[in-house]
């Protein structure tokens, strides 16, 4: 056993942090640590950043462009990149469907869109779920039909994240109703600029429109655009999962928002005057989030560990519920700190050229929409109740 | 002890749920935000609920503090934005408390009515929920300071000011008429889609008129506003909680997946059960709440709007969520009144002292 960082981790980590420190923009920095919105330009400038000195796809192996880092250099990279204010990598190419070609694409498929995201020329979103279909997405209605070099598309996808700003659309749909629901999915790949694909913005519970529905009506997607083969939409879809599952355990996220969180309850003063940070309530409740979060990095590096290059099994689902309740703690903990300068809120203060006054304003003002926001983080990716039936069943057989 | 409703908290609660459920769905509320609609204040103001606590004497209805209770838990069923607690609880408390005799036959008839909307004004900017005025300083008659988060402050005709004499040193409770020379009013949405306003007050010059109290009757008068609008708010957090219960078991009776309405999960049918609990955790010190009004000792008192105040935000914050969580993604959105109650419940937490001042209520009182 070795458990303690390497001398080579170690300077992985203090590289990672220099770079991050000379090449992240202030602006795009800004906007993460006050919690303002994010725009498309702002994702693309940090991708291109990282693309030009070959870190476009960190999580990647080097036969596709990727950085070939082992499990533990891409926490360590995530962390260091998120502590330091820097936006996450979007998920949908990287961890999503990039992964799925690699292993199931075809070599042409590889080659057309593998570079492409690499080097975010591609946005991706994902047409998963469904008005019908969002725990039970198996029983998905969308529906492709063969026809000659072409598949006829016609449904509706839901919860479609960032598909405004999308070039693609990796999207499962049923290509067989005749079979058992999961064995007639397939996964095909669609170009957001076809004929019949509409976008309308869903607005949430913040006030942010970041997520969508997106109708398909009689669009026409090229048959080399299908990924594997007919009706294994299913298992490709679950690998996908798998990935995205141990993503939102949000390590980075963690670590990045009790430094905020600190910072905030030092600034701001309690009825009494003092800061809020001297409060021992308080300082209780920051401890334990800390003790929270160590726990969550160590299981996380030991999943990394033993998996290795392998997909995620059933222990992304413990990372993802334990990593949702610290996320989620976290937020709430935010608005305590801010107190009653949680209530007022408008959601253009969100934007970055908001008028705040004094230090910390932005942080209080966007506090009670930050906790709203993350109520979604036990439900996205699999609800927390699914996440446990699957511990259950995979885990101890029940 | 008795429970019962009397008939005219029955007749109340009654017509009070008939017009929520008429008048105040989603479509309406929303389509009302942002201003006070002159329809659904006098569809209150008919009914009672504006001089519910006012004496019979100075216009009101006259009915006993625990009526707030099937009162409030009604107007919070139905999300009502109204500034029914800023004005006809809290305010007109302050006045019928300040025992001056002057400005209740001026104002409370006016408030009873509707014609006369009140806030009360007292917190002041970096100072959380502290209640001795600082910032806000009256020289001779002459204002100045400020105040913010004041409760629905641009509806208002005017304000309760908590203030700081600079002569004596000694607290003041003022009527500050919005149209006064020298006062400015921001205004800003709140997270749970009602209005709060910061008032500057510059070289305000007022008349003795406008002096309500003095010392120790201004800090009592203000303490007992706060405790009646928290008792009032806490029976309004509850109602909203047990409206949201209902939408939530509807929602798990139809929302089908798997072939199964979700309501034949067990694990969602304990979590709904959760919910009960804390509902009626929460109904309980509602009614807490409600006896703190006439209890007598003042320390008891204290203690009681504190422990209710603490448990209903936990309760409500609790509750809201797991409702947001049945929901599933629908609950994130915009669209559902989900959202809306659960940004209700969530800002409950942050009105009138938040779990920390409660803690330390409880704690200064043990």
């Amino acid at each position: 056993m070795q458990l303690n960082w390497t001398p080579e981790e170690r300077r992985f980590r203090e590289d990672v942090r220099e770079f991050v420190s000379a090449n992240l923009p202030a602006d795009i920095r800004d906007k993460v640590m006050r919690h303002q919105r994010l725009h498309r330009d702002d994702y693309i400038r940090w991708h291109c950043a990282l693309d030009a000195r070959g870190w476009g796809a960190p999580t990647w192996p080097g036969e596709f462009g990727g950085t070939g880092w082992n499990a533990i250099e891409r926490l360590i990279f995530e962390v260091e990149c998120f502590s330091a204010g820097a936006p996450r990598l979007l998920p949908f190419g990287l961890s999503m469907i990039g992964p799925v070609l690699m292993k199931y694409g075809s070599r042409a498929q590889q080659e057309r869109f593998l570079p492409r995201i690499v080097r975010m020329q591609d946005w991706w979103c994902q047409g998963y779920s469904e008005p019908g279909s969002g725990s039970d997405l198996a029983s998905l209605k969308t529906r492709a039909e063969r026809d000659g070099d072409h598949y006829r598309v016609d449904g509706q996808k839901t919860w479609t994240t960032l598909a405004q700003y999308a070039d693609w659309m990796f999207c499962l749909v049923r290509t067989n109703s005749e079979v058992k629901q999961q064995l007639g999915i397939s996964l095909l790949l669609i170009d957001m600029k076809s004929p019949g694909v509409t976008v309308r913005p869903i607005k949430t519970l913040d006030g942010g429109c970041d997520v969508n529905e997106v109708w398909l009506e009689n669009v026409q997607v090229p048959a080399e655009n299908l990924v594997g083969e007919e009706g294994k939409g299913w298992t490709y879809a679950k690998y996908l999962l798998g990935h995205e599952r141990t993503g939102i355990a949000g390590l980075g996220h963690c670590h990045r928002e009790l430094r905020i969180l600190k910072d905030l309850a030092a600034r701001t003063q309690s009825s009494s005057g003092r800061p809020i940070l001297e409060d021992p309530r308080m300082r209780d409740r920051l401890s334990r989030i800390e003790v929270d979060i160590m726990a969550l990095e160590m299981l996380l590096l030991r999943v990394a560990a033993a998996r290795g290059d392998a997909p995620p099994g059933p222990e992304a689902s413990v990372l993802k519920i334990r990593g949702s309740e610290i996320q989620q703690d976290l937020a709430m903990l935010q608005m305590e700190i801010a107190g009653p300068d949680a209530w007022p809120y408008d959601p253009d203060w969100m934007e970055a050229d908001a008028p705040f006054h004094g230090p910390g304003a932005e942080m209080t003002a966007a506090s009670g929409a930050g906790y709203a926001d993350m109520r979604k983080v036990s439900i996205y990716g699999g609800t927390t109740e699914v996440q446990k039936s699957i511990i259950a069943r995979m885990m101890l057989g029940l | 002890m008795v429970f019962e409703y009397s008939e005219e908290q029955q007749m109340l609660a009654d017509s009070l749920r008939r017009l929520m459920t008429d008048n105040w769905t989603m479509a309406r509320r929303r389509a009302r935000q942002g201003g006070l609609d002159p329809s659904a204040w006098n569809a209150l103001a008919e009914l009672g609920i504006l001089g519910l606590v006012i004496d019979a004497g100075h216009g009101g209805f006259g009915e006993p503090p625990a009526s707030l209770l099937p009162v409030h838990l009604e107007l919070g069923a139905g999300l009502a934005d109204e500034p029914v607690i800023p004005s006809c609880v809290m305010a007109a408390t302050a006045i019928r408390a300040s025992g001056n005799e002057e400005a209740a036959r001026r104002w409370l008839p006016r408030i009873a009515c509707g014609e006369a909307i009140f806030s009360v004004a007292y917190q002041e900017p970096g100072r959380r929920y502290a209640t001795e005025p600082r910032d806000c300083r009256l020289a001779g008659l002459v204002l100045d300071g400020s105040k913010h988060l004041v409760w629905h402050a641009g509806a208002a005709h005017a304000w309760i000011v908590s203030a700081r004499d600079a002569a004596s040193n000694e607290a003041v409770l003022l009527i500050v008429p919005a149209d006064a020379a020298g006062v400015a009013v921001t205004q800003t949405n709140t997270l749970d889609r009602s209005r709060c306003g910061r008032i500057d007050f510059k070289q305000v010059t007022l008349s003795q008129d406008h002096v309500l109290a003095r010392g120790a009757a201004a800090r009592a008068a203000l303490d007992l506003a706060l405790q009646w609008g928290t008792a009032a708010l806490c029976a309004h957090a509850v109602g909203a909680m047990a409206r949201l219960l209902d939408i939530t078991v509807d929602y798990l009776k139809t929302r089908k997946q798997f072939g199964q309405p979700l309501a034949a999960f067990q694990a969602l049918q304990h979590r709904m059960a959760e919910m009960v609990v804390a509902k009626e955790m929460a109904l309980s010190m509602a009614y807490v709440a409600a006896a703190a009004l006439t209890e007598p000792d003042a320390r008891a008192r204290r203690r009681m709007i504190a422990a209710a105040k603490l448990e209903t935000a936990r309760s409500g914050r609790f509750l809201s969520q797991c409702a947001v969580q049945l929901h599933g993604g629908m609950g994130m959105t915009d669209e559902l009144e989900v959202g809306d109650f659960f940004k209700r419940l969530t800002v409950v937490e942050l009105l009138l002292g938040d779990s920390a001042e409660q803690l330390a209520a409880l704690e200064e009182t043990a």
